[in-house]
């Protein structure tokens, strides 16, 4: 089974048919286990999205940076180093301030229980930890998805 | 966003709106829109000098990119760029990992850069490419470089909207052979042999020297420059190149058959994408494709009939 | 030394060796298995572990080699080491219990590290937070939220002091999780001992310094492989002469395996970054028995036991024959492969987190089994933060029943002359040899680690296991089979943000009463002798701290000087 059968029972098919999912991956902190991420970039590439990795060590500048000028439809960051409430918040900042309301922001990461609705009050949602199926974290994404790409593409 | 908001963006060069519009030129269900925006922004394109740089994987273009355009911004010009990454061509899904290469330089030197990716109906990253660079262009930014991976019929076709192609190679990989071999030898306006630092640099910046004395080159003369995109080393001297190019383009004829090279690839992709739309909308042909898969009639009987059955009432011949 | 095409040479030695038929299992399959299977209506499963060995049904004496016992086991203590390093190995001493901890701040580690010295502890190890893992300070903007979270914050000499204040470094051997800035880390070391008084020829202790398994895994490096590279050189030829009882490299697996790799890759890369190191300081004029003693390994211990014991046997068995045949070691301990090993981060699972107590013990009897120097078992709760007292003190007892109840350190290698033991080792073996002649043929490990070869093989490996994982082919109790809805959340540990405060004030103080031109002073001495390869770096360096130059403004001379690293793509 490949990441690709996901996507494939979809339902935003249409929206995406030309244009597939554009989503940035990024750690914004100074953490470097990296290999859920790399996990991560090539499951969604199979499930037919266009992926991008923010690298090593960027700032919450480099990540909106990054998200405006390819204009993706998620971001999604991951911290497993127990900075999500100070450097996540710093990002939704930044989106905040520049009025960005046509990128989604997704989470993940080691996330207590209790630090999650406090994540979803800013606005990022998902939010989920080790052991999450692929699946759910791609169908969450989807969904995600569909609402940025709407609302960039009304009028 | 409408046209409207984007034009006034484009104009005042807001990266949202800059980046949205290129989005737009992707997507092919906004493309009443991209029509509309390119009427809006094309009298106010072409003053930008677009630069297209290609090569095989691995010969490290990226970074060389990146490290061109740090290098163009510090001597006063006002670069952005454009990278295509393939797609899988299972699930049409791609990472886009040229722009990791470059980070740290577009990072430091706040430069704009775009990837798109390789994927759907053939063509249709040259119709993105194309509405990208109009888009920049509009911007005011210049140059434009677009970075492609060197092979296949769709960079041929972005390369032939570029006014100067720069084709990178690198020593010890057997490149300068290949390249003569994939015809990437006559798209280049300028040769460059990155990793300089590398054994046997020289004997390939020989190599590619004697190749291109043996084919003709017109009355520009093809320079083959050494550079080393970690140290910066041949940087100048390419950026130099590419500005004599556009002198010479400038000087001659070169430069206003742009907008008819653009006319073509235009045409071509449109009416290829016209003509799949036909033929796969056609229920028939699964029919006919299923006589081929049983053997029962042969490939060349089938694509007449599927001509036929698509266009008959077009005429034929 | 006979140094070309050695591995491909072993590898086809090693091919020959290995029993390629089994007629006893054959003829056993024809007679006995196949009926009943047939009666049964049994289907193949697939038995693999995570190095792609598949097991047979059954072993016998056809599967290893005649002479086995003679020439690949040895006998403890005795060449190639199979069985063990030392004649009476947990007979004369226990493995030692090194359990990692790093508090918030300086102060906490400090009452820690007492507590832990009255109890009976001289073995203290060190966990840093991640900015100065990547060397900033405290107070660069980047490191905000990240203070003391995974381990002690030092930005200078000053917060070194307080961790060692009250400590006689004549007494104890500390281990340093540290690896980009180790020599920085290594210089405050130093000058604390000189400030003690005490000469360097007794200061002990342990950094982990392996940048090559940075850039394969752990990815916290500051500039280019070259540049650090030269810094362990310099690190390596320093200490031989004037610190001998320091281990300047620990070279370890534990993040490649954490990172996503086989058992197999931890144990191929692992050893060719080790040999990458003997290399290095060959060229550098040491002699490999003068040196090579100090290189000790760290490894992981997953949860597929016989796996893990067999990787641990064969790592013993090359090292030695490498070091012996290849590099002509003469002297035993140049030849013995000493290693901690820390159970395996990766399989501990979020959900139903006391299932975790499990497979730690069954990971850390596997190290034992194994033959581990030292060893550290993670706690229950690590899949959510660091660990609570509870867990740790669990984990501990972990250990202490391991050593003290079962009877599984009464003899030695226990398991040793298990046909399917035996056989394993042989498989992970020849598949080291493999990637060894793999590596070589490439250009070796530097080359194949800037590349992106070996990050690719080790993505490639982790993302087919997660596959594994997603579709149910390989399981993992509470999280793919068994699941329970609605977990009750466990207590975890956080740090106050108080550590970051507390750190800031500290480093503005440090500032503000330091000499400035001594510390210009120094830092341009340190640009200087960067600039000039033949230079050893750690003179200034020492140099440099002590004059409470922090440890960002040390990195970042390196940073002007060699650059940055931008690592390959590799998915």
């Amino acid at each position: 089974m490949s990441g690709g059968e996901y996507l494939a029972d979809g339902k935003n098919q249409s929206l995406f048919k030309d244009k597939p999912i554009k989503i940035l991956l990024a750690k914004p902190g100074i953490d470097g286990h990296d290999r859920g991420m790399f996990v991560l970039a090539r499951a969604f590439r199979d499930a037919g999205m266009d992926v991008l990795y923010a690298g090593l060590l960027p700032t919450p500048e480099d990540v909106v940076d990054t998200a405006v000028n390819e204009d993706v439809d998620v971001i999604a960051l991951s911290l497993l180093n127990g900075a999500h409430l100070t450097v996540f918040k710093k990002v939704m900042d930044l989106i905040n301030k520049r009025k960005i309301d046509d990128i989604a922001v997704v989470g993940g990461g080691t996330i207590p229980d209790q630090d999650k609705p406090k994540l979803e009050k800013m606005g990022i949602t998902g939010n989920y930890g080790p052991g999450t199926p692929l699946k759910v974290i791609i169908d969450h994404i989807t969904e995600r998805a569909t609402e940025a790409r709407s609302r960039k593409n009304r009028n | 966003m409408n046209v409207d908001e984007l034009f006034e963006g484009i104009r005042k060069r807001d990266l949202r709106s800059v980046s949205r519009s290129i989005s737009i030129f992707e997507d092919d269900l906004q493309s009443s829109k991209a029509d509309e925006l390119m009427k809006r922004i094309y009298p106010i394109t072409g003053r930008a000098h677009i630069i297209g740089i290609t090569g095989p994987p691995g010969v490290g273009k990226s970074t060389l990119m990146g490290r061109l355009s740090k290098r163009m911004k510090e001597t006063g010009k006002d670069p952005a760029l454009v990278a295509i990454d393939a797609s899988s061509p299972f699930s049409r899904g791609s990472f886009l990992g040229n722009r990791i290469r470059m980070q740290d330089s577009l990072r430091e030197n706040g430069i704009f850069m775009r990837s798109l990716s390789n994927r759907g109906f053939k063509g249709g990253l040259s119709l993105s490419a194309l509405g990208a660079v109009k888009v920049l262009d509009a911007s005011g930014f210049d140059p434009i470089i677009i970075e492609t991976v060197g092979s296949g019929q769709s960079d041929l076709d972005i390369i032939s909207i570029a006014d100067t192609t720069a084709v990178i190679l690198a020593p010890g990989l057997g490149d300068e052979i290949q390249a003569i071999k994939a015809g990437i030898m006559e798209i280049g306006d300028i040769f460059v042999v990155n990793k300089i630092d590398r054994e046997g640099a020289f004997l390939a910046m020989k190599d590619i020297q004697d190749t291109l004395s043996l084919g003709k080159s017109g009355n520009w003369i093809k320079p083959v420059i050494g550079t080393n995109s970690l140290t910066g080393e041949g940087l100048d001297e390419l950026i130099n190149e590419i500005d004599q190019h556009k002198k010479f383009l400038g000087n001659g004829s070169g430069r206003d058959t742009r907008p008819t090279s653009e006319l073509y690839l235009l045409l071509e992709n449109r009416i290829r994408k016209l003509i799949e739309s036909y033929v796969s909308d056609d229920e028939s042909t699964a029919d006919i494709v299923s006589l081929v898969r049983s053997r029962k009639i042969d490939p060349y009987e089938a694509s007449e009939a599927i001509i036929r059955k698509s266009f008959g009432h077009v005429g034929k011949n | 030394m006979d140094y070309d095409d050695y591995y491909s040479r072993k590898l086809i030695s090693l091919k020959e060796r290995i029993p390629k038929e089994n007629h006893e299992r054959e003829l056993w399959s024809e007679k006995t298995l196949e009926p009943w299977n047939n009666s049964t209506g049994y289907e193949e499963g697939n038995f693999e572990n995570s190095s792609g060995i598949k097991s047979d049904y059954y072993y016998n004496s056809e599967d290893i080699p005649k002479d086995t016992e003679s020439s690949d086991l040895g006998k403890p203590g005795e060449f190639p080491f199979t069985r063990g390093i030392y004649p009476n190995m947990y007979r004369g001493r226990l493995w030692t219990m090194r359990m990692f901890s790093g508090f918030g701040t300086p102060e906490d580690t400090n009452r820690r590290l007492k507590y832990l010295i009255k109890h009976g502890e001289s073995g203290l190890s060190i966990a840093f937070d991640m900015p100065t893992l990547y060397g900033y300070d405290c107070d660069n903007d980047r490191s905000h939220g990240e203070v003391g979270k995974c381990g002690v914050n030092v930005s200078s000499l000053k917060d070194m002091e307080v961790i060692f204040r009250g400590i006689d470094l004549s007494k104890v051997s500390t281990s340093m999780t540290i690896n980009a800035p180790a020599a920085v880390l290594t210089a405050m070391y130093i000058a604390i001992a000189k400030k003690q008084k005490i000469p360097l020829n007794q200061v002990a202790g342990t950094v982990q310094a392996d940048i090559l398994k940075e850039y394969i895994a752990q990815k916290e490096w500051m500039y280019p492989p070259e540049a650090h590279i030269r810094i362990i050189r310099d690190m390596m030829t320093y200490c031989t002469e004037n610190v001998p009882k320091w281990n300047y490299i620990s070279i370890s697996g534990y993040h490649i395996r954490e990172a996503g790799s086989s058992a197999a890759q931890e144990l191929a890369f692992t050893l060719a970054d080790g040999f990458y190191y003997v290399d290095l300081g060959i060229k550098s004029g040491l002699s490999v028995d003068d040196f090579a003693p100090r290189l000790s390994f760290f490894f992981n211990s997953s949860i597929n036991f016989f796996e893990e014991i067999a990787k641990m046997r064969a790592a013993r068995r090359i090292w030695a024959t490498v070091m012996k045949e290849k590099y002509g070691a003469k002297n035993n301990r140049t030849m013995l492969l000493r290693f901690h090993t820390q159970t395996s981060g990766y399989t501990l699972t979020w959900q139903q987190p006391l299932n975790n107590i499990v497979r730690t013990t069954i990971e850390a009897m596997a190290a034992v089994l194994g033959g581990t120097q030292s060893l550290h078992t993670n706690s229950y709760d690590e899949a959510w933060a660091l660990p609570s007292e509870q867990a740790v003190k669990v984990a501990l007892r972990t250990q202490q029943i391991i050593a003290e109840e079962t009877g599984i350190t009464h003899t030695i290698d226990p398991l040793g002359g298990s046909y399917y033991l035996e056989w394993l080792t042989d498989q992970m073996e020849e598949r080291a040899y493999e990637y060894f002649d793999k590596i070589e043929k490439m250009g070796g490990m530097l080359e194949a680690v800037k590349k992106g070869y070996i990050q690719k093989e080790i993505a490639a490996t982790s993302y087919r296991r997660q596959m594994r994982i997603e579709n149910g082919e390989e399981v993992m109790v509470g999280v793919n089979k068994y699941k329970e809805e609605n977990e009750k959340p466990i207590g975890i540990l956080r740090i106050s943000r108080k550590a970051q405060e507390n750190q800031i004030q500290r480093l503005a103080r440090v500032k503000s009463t330091r000499s400035e031109k001594k510390v210009e002073e120094s830092l341009s001495r340190l640009e200087e002798a960067m600039k000039n390869p033949d230079e050893n770096l750690m003179p200034y360096y020492i140099d440099a701290v002590e004059a409470y130059c922090t440890l960002e403004e040390i990195s970042n001379v390196g940073r002007r000087v060699f650059g940055g690293w931008k690592e390959p793509v590799i998915v």
